[in-house]
């Protein structure tokens, strides 16, 4: 019987090759880089999508305000005769306000002097969750009483020494004719905050004008990039791997577990995609958060530690010098990097799970003890795989369980370990609490979840294909004679070799999912309306239409842009990792 | 395979998908927090009419309960959902009060002349660019085409919309452009009108208005307003002149949203045509045409598109889809009473037998555009049949 460690020249041999290919491959990224580079379309791409990118990351930044000021003000708030109004972009007219002054010398709330301020926007910080800006004066434009008359407007004046007071003239107070007790006085300010600082003097706000609230379009329509990435990125990642799990295992099993894959799918595909989707979104139930039971929600923790565990007896396996050869430090120090998680899920979340006693320190004791035993467990597993003989693998491939073939045996200590923590949890008293996963399950989840329903039988077919093309390679043939199981195959020799167009699709669907989310926001079934959403900002200019354009040019144009970056971004992958446009 | 081996081949493929659907839909509207039994009667729900033989009364809801079968288990009532589609019954809409075939009969229409007008303007446009753009590869035209092809996939679809309604509708603003086209058709301002399926005017005074589309025609009023006779068409005022006028007015109404459907779907067909023709150029059939002697461009027209149009054919389906799918946004902003826009409300208002009729047809009119798309490429390359 031949030993592991036997073929000492054999393995320096593979050694030698495997840096040699991994040197390669780092050479190939630059050559791509170079292929990508020639196509100024994809260059325009890339940037266009890192613009979208950098302006969604920095929106609070530069925008003039936020852009649900105003909004969660319920109407009480709003005065009858005080209508917000639409601005054209860089009118002059964005940067006056209207305010209202108390004039009843008995009113609680009068003073001889006010503070000039913007109406109420949300603020994170303030006290209350509302915000008031002081504004600077400049200039008083008209003062109203209550029915709309003109007075005169030298009854108030500027106050010299700050210029966001106000001082009322007793003529004005005294007045007690005045209906309502109230005026209006409309001023022109400049504000420091309402600058965009990167703008020539003069445009502050409304550099795409103001909508029927007098909100600032520019600062909706930046921050609804945030929205648009957030939903094309996580749907375009969720689809894929949904995608690629189902797809997978319909081309790696075939069958018949294949043909009921596919016929799924044919029925997806044979709805037209937005009209399904617009189905799917009205089926989804009303709820407000997404939460998993603890149990289910141990799974993805210690799936990790297993995926940990693996890659370390992976590497006793194969050698940990053919794994570090030729990798970058955070792939050398990927063990290091493993402890971090690690230590955090002993330290915060396990003591809680657990719920042993009632001192923490017990709990955490519990949990780092459990930690140890499963590391010595991994030691243990460390000298039974150096123990373990690979002769005749290949024949005993038939046999269901075959403790001898180690790949086997990890799976089913995964099993095990995973079985005999629930089981543990369940005696350790836990309350059956669930783990909320989506706080706020609010609409624009809602598409979310109706996009990634319907968008994963298009990744399904895409990785079946890919995979029936790998499968029939010799190295996919070389990994199964040794014995290895059919999801090792899958995820760590098919997969890894069928990426190219998977990327190219994920690129091209993140652009196709803002579409989709923007149009089923668009017919009303998407965003809350009035939310900073590019198709609720569409569609609430229908309004207004004709008259002013300006409402609908910007957010669209903002969908058009970001969609055709990563379009253009796509198509560029696409000539780099496509073989037949390899020059 | 002999061709019409194939055509029932597909045909039968065609069934278990037709059924899936049906499976898909009815679970859809089994998820839908929707009362279905309640939204049929309305206001009148708590009301008695009828008694059970012991005499206890029975509200309308629980009626519509029991009429609806939504008390037997799920399997029975997929069955009876299944047994009413196949003899016609879809169902009664609690929008619109009429049963819900009749509501996809007059919706239809609509939808598909859209989608074939739209392809129609879509195909040559896309094809002629794709053509000249695989022949110019890398040059400034080729560059040029190719950023527009790829620009007009990514607009949304409503908004492209509502620009060509700027532009082409209304006029660009403050530039007066106006009576461009023949002000009978009452357009203000641009050449086109705004939205709607035909001019408001076009209607019989005697009749309160009455539009005067015949009524016993196919629903397609580009073809009813050409061919269909009527004998009130006779009786029009003289300023009409004939039915050629109706069918002027159905163009003109048509042309914005077509144009709008048209243009992504031939951004992608540019694309797809481009490269279908550079692999075909590369051929060595067409290296031995050029060395015979032939000139350019009958080597391109002649022997290279007629094998390069081949895989176009089966891009005839997606763009069918696509243009279904786009056909919601676009009958929302043209104010077109098709079928997205009849799936629209129908969701606003939860109308069950609705949604999942619409659903089920419009899955019924792609599976039939891709199955003739097949035939169509079994026809063009016989190689498809073998497989």
């Amino acid at each position: 019987m031949r030993g592991w460690d036997e073929g000492e020249e054999d393995r320096k041999e593979s050694l030698r090759r495997v840096s040699e290919a991994l040197s390669q491959s780092r050479s190939d990224f630059s050559r791509s880089w170079k292929i990508y580079r020639r196509s100024l379309l994809a260059v325009m791409g890339l940037l266009m999508v890192m613009a979208v990118g950098t302006i969604s990351f920095f929106a609070d930044d530069i925008a003039v305000e936020h852009p649900y000021r105003n909004l969660q003000d319920d109407e009480w708030q709003w005065s009858i005769d005080y209508e917000p109004q639409r601005q054209k972009p860089f009118s002059e007219e964005c940067d006056w306000h209207e305010q209202s002054i108390t004039t009843n010398p008995n009113s609680p709330l009068f003073s001889e002097t006010v503070v000039a301020e913007s109406d109420n926007h949300i603020h994170e910080t303030a006290a209350n969750g509302y915000h008031k800006d002081i504004l600077t004066v400049v200039r008083l434009i008209s003062l109203d009483d209550n029915n709309g008359y003109d007075l005169n407007i030298s009854l108030i004046s500027i106050d010299p020494n700050n210029s966001s007071i106000l001082i009322l003239s007793p003529e004005l107070y005294e007045n007690t004719s005045l209906p309502g007790g109230k005026v209006w006085l409309t001023y022109e300010f400049d504000n420091e905050a309402m600058h965009v600082s990167w703008m020539p003097e003069g445009y502050q706000r409304c550099i795409f004008g103001t909508n029927h609230q007098g909100q600032d379009m520019f600062s909706k329509v930046l921050y609804g990039s945030r929205v648009s990435l957030q939903i094309g990125i996580t749907v375009a990642s969720l689809t894929v791997i949904i995608g690629t799990i189902v797809g997978s295992v319909s081309g790696y099993f075939g069958g018949r577990i294949d043909e009921v894959i596919m016929r799924i799918c044919d029925v997806f595909f044979a709805i037209p995609g937005l009209i399904l989707a617009m189905a799917v979104v009205s089926a989804i139930p009303e709820m407000t958060s997404l939460t998993i039971p603890i149990w289910l929600g141990l799974l993805f923790p210690l799936l990790f530690l297993a995926t940990v565990f693996r890659e370390y007896l992976t590497s006793t396996i194969v050698g940990d010098q053919i794994f570090d050869q030729g990798m970058g430090p955070l792939m050398k120090y990927r063990k290091v990097l493993y402890l971090i998680p690690l230590v955090l899920f002993c330290l915060l979340l396990w003591p809680d799970l657990i719920n042993f006693s009632d001192s923490r320190n017990w709990n955490l004791a519990v949990s780092m003890g459990v930690i140890s035993i499963l590391g010595v467990l991994v030691l243990a597993d460390r000298k039974f795989i150096e123990k373990a003989s690979f002769d005749g693998a290949g024949e005993r491939l038939g046999k269901t369980v075959d403790w001898t073939n180690p790949w086997r045996y990890l799976s089913l200590r995964t099993v095990v370990i995973f079985v005999a923590a629930v089981v543990l949890y369940e005696f350790s008293g836990g309350d059956g609490g669930e783990i909320v996963i989506i706080n706020d399950f609010d609409r624009l989840w809602k598409i979310q979840a109706a996009l990634i329903v319907t968008g994963w039988p298009g990744y399904a077919r895409l990785i079946r294909g890919q995979v029936l093309y790998v499968k029939e390679m010799a190295f996919v043939e070389a990994a199964r004679s040794v014995g290895a199981p059919s999801g090792r195959i899958m995820f760590r020799h098919i997969l890894p070799n069928a990426w190219a167009p998977l990327l190219v699709a994920f690129t091209l669907d993140i652009g196709g999912t803002i579409l989709s989310a923007s149009g089923l926001s668009f017919i009303g079934l998407g965003a809350k309306p009035g939310s900073a959403e590019w198709g609720i900002l569409v569609s609430e200019s229908r309004q207004w239409f004709p008259d002013d354009a300006y409402l609908m040019l910007f957010p669209g144009l903002a969908i058009a842009v970001t969609v055709l970056g990563f379009n253009l971004l796509g198509d560029g992958i696409r000539d780099v990792v496509d073989p037949k446009n390899r020059r | 395979m002999k061709l019409h081996e194939f055509v029932v081949r597909r045909l039968l493929l065609l069934i278990p998908v037709l059924i899936g659907v049906a499976i898909l839909t009815f679970t859809i509207s089994h998820l839908i927090p929707a009362d279905a039994a309640a939204a049929r009667c309305g206001d009148r729900c708590g009301l008695t009419v009828a008694w059970t033989e012991d005499g206890v009364p029975i509200t309308a809801y629980q009626q519509n309960i029991e009429q609806m079968g939504l008390d037997r288990p799920v399997t029975t009532q997929f069955r009876i959902y299944f047994e009413d589609l196949a003899v016609g019954d879809w169902g009664e809409s609690s929008t619109y009060h009429r049963p819900v075939v009749d509501v996809l009969r007059d919706a239809a229409p609509i939808t598909l002349e859209m989608t074939f007008f739209a392809l129609f303007i879509a195909y040559p446009l896309g094809i002629t660019l794709g053509i000249l753009s695989a022949v110019r590869q890398d040059r400034m035209f080729d560059h040029i085409s190719r950023f527009f092809a790829i620009a007009f996939v990514s607009l949304p679809i409503f908004w492209f919309a509502m620009v060509l309604q700027l532009l082409f509708a209304i006029g660009p603003p403050d530039s007066g452009v106006g009576g461009v086209c023949d002000p009978l058709f009452g357009t203000e301002g641009g050449c086109f009108p705004i939205f709607g399926r035909h001019d408001p005017s076009l209607t019989y005074p005697e009749d309160g208005f009455v539009p005067f589309y015949p009524a016993g025609g196919t629903g397609f009023h580009l073809i009813d307003s050409w061919f269909v006779t009527d004998q009130k068409l006779a009786t029009l005022p003289a300023e009409f002149g004939s039915s050629r006028l109706l069918f002027k007015d159905t163009v003109l109404h048509l042309a914005l949203p077509c144009a709008c459907l048209g243009v992504a779907s031939s951004g992608s067909l540019l694309r797809y045509m481009r490269a279908s023709l550079l692999e075909v150029l590369h051929e060595d059939y067409v290296r031995t045409a050029r060395a015979k002697g032939i000139s350019e461009s009958r080597v391109v027209i002649v022997h290279a598109c007629r094998n390069a149009l081949i895989p176009i054919v089966t891009i005839l389906g997606f763009s069918i889809g696509g243009a279904l799918s786009g056909a919601v946004l676009t009958e929302t902003i043209f104010a077109l009473n098709g079928m997205g826009r009849v799936a629209v409300k129908s969701i606003q208002y939860l109308d069950l037998p609705v949604i999942m009729g619409v659903t089920l047809i419009t899955a019924v009119i792609f599976l039939l555009s891709n199955l003739v798309v097949d035939i169509m490429y079994a026809i063009v390359d016989p190689r498809v049949r073998l497989e």
